[in-house]
């Protein structure tokens, strides 16, 4: 029950400074090992289960749709432990949001928790009760693409928590009074984000970044709406996106295929397909014709650096060229941004990374400064890193010790159902789940040359929105 | 469980190895008496500075050169200081144990220790303790350990401003000196898990460690904290629309000692989980957190403590705080039900046994408990303890180690900057 969108930029590259890169290495797959991976046969085929249609399997991840309302299903076996990790994601994030309506998607999220109406904690079988009773490890998050609800459970459990997550799908139950209480829930969310001045740096970078695009406006919402959405809305938006048809299941875990389908079968088929489309997007973001600046000054005591550029969508073909690059500029100690900024004392940390959208995506260089350090002196580093990448392009040492260390990433990855799970969500998010197989190929296949012309040709300063952090004393009597 | 384990000592180090399913990926997990209770009466900051000074390099590569070597092949090393261990955390691929068990052996064994690395890591220590200095829960928890453990405790916290001005004024013969002092095998675990052979892993740890001696013992206090008594410490901080807070007091057990796990269960039916009572009605039924709960802590190897942690908007702090002491006072009086209980057991074995399916998962429990004083077995020892718990003795253990009327509140925030209620509503 969490919201993360409004921070997933900087929480990305914030992570990425001790593994390695960014998000997307930790989509490497079996086909980083060097191989091409298959179009496998399919666990279950078509015929085995009826009423499900088989689309494709790739790299050991079998796709189907349930014929009669259009639901996705993604069964990846995995029979090293006896646990598995169901997932439900649905393609509603707060890209779906208007004025008066952002933070519906999250608050939405929270109220998912309040029963339905065969599993609720009247009954004593809500969700919370049954998977904690089972010893489930659950939550589900909002982001600006997409909605997941997980858990990762003993395959024993897997039925009583899949008619649950089900029953929640179309029988949700949606009370002015639950609204009200988990408001002021929410509201507290949204505080204990506001007590982190690099937050509300990233979502200001972001905000200014995007125009008309609805990145613009963080996930959890302005202060305003969480307080004033009124229950009607809350309906509405349900209404138009808890559907079959607008839901991937993903299973990874110790299942058995065919018995897994029918399963899903069993709660998810007596649903039909949403009763008119599923809302699409059309706005575009305009040209950027001009840097964007934004300052924001409270009491602190080291001061952030955040250089933003718009780049391609999540599923753009110039993205596997982009990972190379943050992973290059700030993958270990080596990295670029490590020698040019934090070996030199003008930093803390200094990582790179794209939050990958299913428009725009956003990619960020971020900055903590050193005690000592100013912003100008880490943003002057800063851009000298990405001009050297502009003018001398990077060594084949570079791309290669990269790629040696994605084919590590790829072995540790499939070591948890969960991890499996939520990147598969990311790729689902983005528009397309085969990228969790083919992105790495393509990582594979990226030269130094496409490198160089990523970064010449997406970070400009005319594209680009800096952010400054700059602390100030506090007052006294705070 | 236990039975797929090994544990050996190799080189004077506790070793255990654990051979799962996973392909390929070998997790490594380990650590030695030397963290920041260490210091004792000398300069504080040296246990965390000498800790960060291991990958900056060693007296035969620098720290580019050990870099890169762990780059080319995806593995990762690090290290971090806790209150009273440094830990060690790896991870490589099969093909690269050698490699990796290797450098572990170099950072720790013979780190180069060099003065301008050394400013380096002053400056980025400064740094973090600075980005603290203005995060209200650990001011929160500065104050609170402050507050509930003696002076001359192991969990007792140095205050920030004080590791600030210790790490200034650190010298490279102070780090040495405790290196010298606190680095060797005596007392140091490594845990290895996942694809793991291990007659090789012995092996690359005889060969790497072999000839290295020295190393002392954990701390552990003869006599455990008592409880300093009913007090509120308020920490301002300015711009901070979430308050921080705790509420605590010592519990003076350890995690093995007697009754510690019935009153750790009762803990969890208290403020664990979303059906923990106090996330059941402080958010809710009442709305006024996003987050509440309680847990006992830094008891594995002294006594430690027992707390609810909570976040609250200014305007809500007090009603905040009131519902949880009259939780707290049902909990603590009445007891927990049989059916609470039941519920719990399930769901903690199987939570547990979730926990273990990953190959992190399963090499920090196996960590954890060597710590804690259990030899493997409690792997398959801890779920029969939970399940042999009665009623009887989760409400005894609540009444005879805390007191509700004795402790420790303390609130970090911006408490009187906001509004104390909320404009029209």
């Amino acid at each position: 029950m969490s919201e993360r969108a409004e921070f997933l930029g900087s929480r990305a590259i914030r992570a990425a400074c001790v593994c390695a890169t960014a998000a997307a290495l930790n989509a490497w797959t079996p086909a980083a090992m060097g191989a091409a991976v298959p179009a496998a046969s399919p666990a279950a085929s078509s015929g085995a289960v009826a009423g499900f249609t088989h689309v494709k399997s790739l790299g050991g991840i079998d796709e189907y749709r349930l014929d009669s309302n259009g639901l996705d299903v993604l069964l990846v076996p995995d029979h090293s432990a006896p646990v598995v990790t169901f997932q439900v994601t649905y393609r509603v994030g707060s890209r779906n949001e208007v004025t008066g309506t952002t933070g519906t998607t999250h608050i939405l999220e929270h109220l998912m928790f309040k029963g339905s109406e065969d599993f609720n904690d009247p009954k004593g079988n809500s969700i919370k009760q049954y998977l904690e009773r089972v010893g489930g490890q659950f939550n589900a998050t909002t982001s600006f693409d997409r909605t997941n609800y997980f858990a990762t459970i003993g395959r024993d459990s897997l039925e009583g928590y899949i008619a649950i997550e089900a029953d929640r799908m179309r029988h949700l139950w949606l009370h002015e009074a639950d609204r009200q209480a988990e408001m002021t829930v929410v509201r507290n969310e949204y505080e204990r984000g506001k007590n982190d001045p690099d937050n509300v740096l990233m979502e200001e970078v972001t905000a200014a970044a995007y125009v008309a695009l609805p990145y613009h406006h963080p996930t959890i919402g302005w202060k305003s709406d969480i307080e004033h959405v009124p229950i009607a809305k809350l309906h509405e938006f349900y209404d138009t996106f808890y559907w079959p048809n607008n839901a991937t299941v993903t299973v990874v875990g110790d299942i058995d295929p065919a018995a897994t389908l029918g399963l899903i079968k069993k709660y998810y088929g007596v649903y039909p397909r949403s009763p008119s489309p599923i809302p699409e997007i059309y706005t575009e973001e305009p040209a950027q014709s001009g840097p964007r600046r934004v300052l924001i000054r409270r009491p602190g005591e080291l001061g952030t650096v955040i250089i933003a550029h718009k780049v391609p969508d999540g599923r753009n073909a110039d993205q596997p060229a982009l990972d190379m690059l943050d992973a290059i500029l700030s993958s270990g100690k080596n990295a670029r941004l490590y020698r040019g900024l934090v070996d030199q004392g003008l930093a803390l940390n200094a990582v790179a990374g794209t939050d990958l959208h299913r428009d725009l995506s956003l990619h960020t260089v971020y900055a903590t400064l050193a005690p000592g350090a100013t912003h100008a002196q880490v943003e002057k580093a800063m851009l000298a890193e990405i001009a050297k990448v502009k003018t001398d392009g990077v060594t084949a040492a570079e791309v290669e010790r990269v790629k040696q260390q994605f084919i590590a990433a790829d072995a540790y990855k499939r070591d948890g159902t969960a991890a499996v799970a939520a990147e598969i969500n990311e790729w689902i998010a983005v528009g397309d789940w085969t990228l969790y197989v083919t992105f790495p190929e393509k990582v594979h296949q990226v030269t130094p040359a496409d490198v160089q012309r990523v970064a010449k040709e997406y970070l400009n300063e005319d594209q680009s929105t800096t952010g400054w952090f700059v602390p100030v004393p506090a007052e006294k009597g705070s | 469980m236990a039975a797929q384990s090994q544990r050996s000592d190799v080189a004077g180090i506790d070793v255990i190895t654990y051979r799962t399913h996973v392909k390929d990926v070998v997790v490594i997990l380990g650590a030695l008496p030397a963290g920041d209770a260490m210091a004792e009466s000398g300069n504080i900051a040296i246990p965390t500075l000498a800790g960060m000074m291991l990958d900056r390099g060693t007296k035969a590569h620098d720290k580019f050169a050990i870099a890169e070597q762990l780059d080319n092949v995806g593995a990762e090393i690090s290290f971090g200081v806790g209150t009273q261990s440094l830990e060690i955390r790896a991870k490589c691929l099969k093909k690269d144990l050698p490699l990796v068990i290797g450098l572990i052996a170099e950072e720790l064994r013979t780190p180069a220790l060099k003065s301008q690395e050394l400013d380096k890591a002053k400056q980025q220590f400064i740094g973090v303790l600075e980005t603290s200095a203005h995060n209200t829960q650990s001011r929160a928890q500065e104050a609170f350990g402050r507050a509930i453990f003696p002076a001359g405790h192991p969990n007792r916290p140095h205050a920030i401003s004080e590791y600030e001005a210790a790490a200034k004024s650190a010298t490279l013969e102070e780090i040495k000196a405790f290196h010298a002092k606190f680095y060797g095998p005596a007392h140091m675990t490594l845990v290895l898990a996942g694809d793991v052979s291990t007659p090789e892993a012995q092996a690359e740890i005889a060969k790497a460690f072999s000839g290295w001696s020295g190393g002392q013992d954990y701390l552990r206090p003869s006599k455990p904290a008592a409880s300093p008594g009913a007090g509120e410490i308020r920490v301002p901080l300015a711009d901070k629309p979430s308050v921080s807070i705790l509420l605590g007091q010592p519990t003076g057990l350890r995690y093995k000692d007697a009754d510690a796990l019935a009153l750790r269960v009762g803990t969890a039916i208290f403020g664990q989980g979303f059906t923990g009572r106090l996330m059941g009605t402080v958010r809710d039924k009442e709305g006024l957190t996003y987050n509440i709960g309680a847990s006992m802590g830094e008891d594995s190897i002294a006594d430690g403590n027992w707390n609810i942690s909570a976040s609250f908007a200014p305007a809500l702090l007090d009603k905040g705080i009131a519902s949880a002491r009259r939780e707290l006072g049902k909990w603590w009086k009445d007891g927990v039900t049989d059916h609470e209980l039941a519920a719990r057991k399930q769901g903690i074995v199987g939570s547990y046994l979730v926990g273990l399916s990953t190959t992190g998962g399963l090499a920090n429990t196996i960590l954890m408990s060597v710590q804690r004083g259990y030899d493997v077995n409690w792997l398959d020892g801890y779920p029969v303890a939970v399940n042999a718990l009665t009623r009887n003795q989760v409400n005894a253990a609540i009444k005879t180690h805390l007191d509700p009327s004795s402790m420790v509140l303390v609130e970090a925030g911006s408490v009187a900057q906001y509004p104390t209620t909320y404009g029209g509503h």
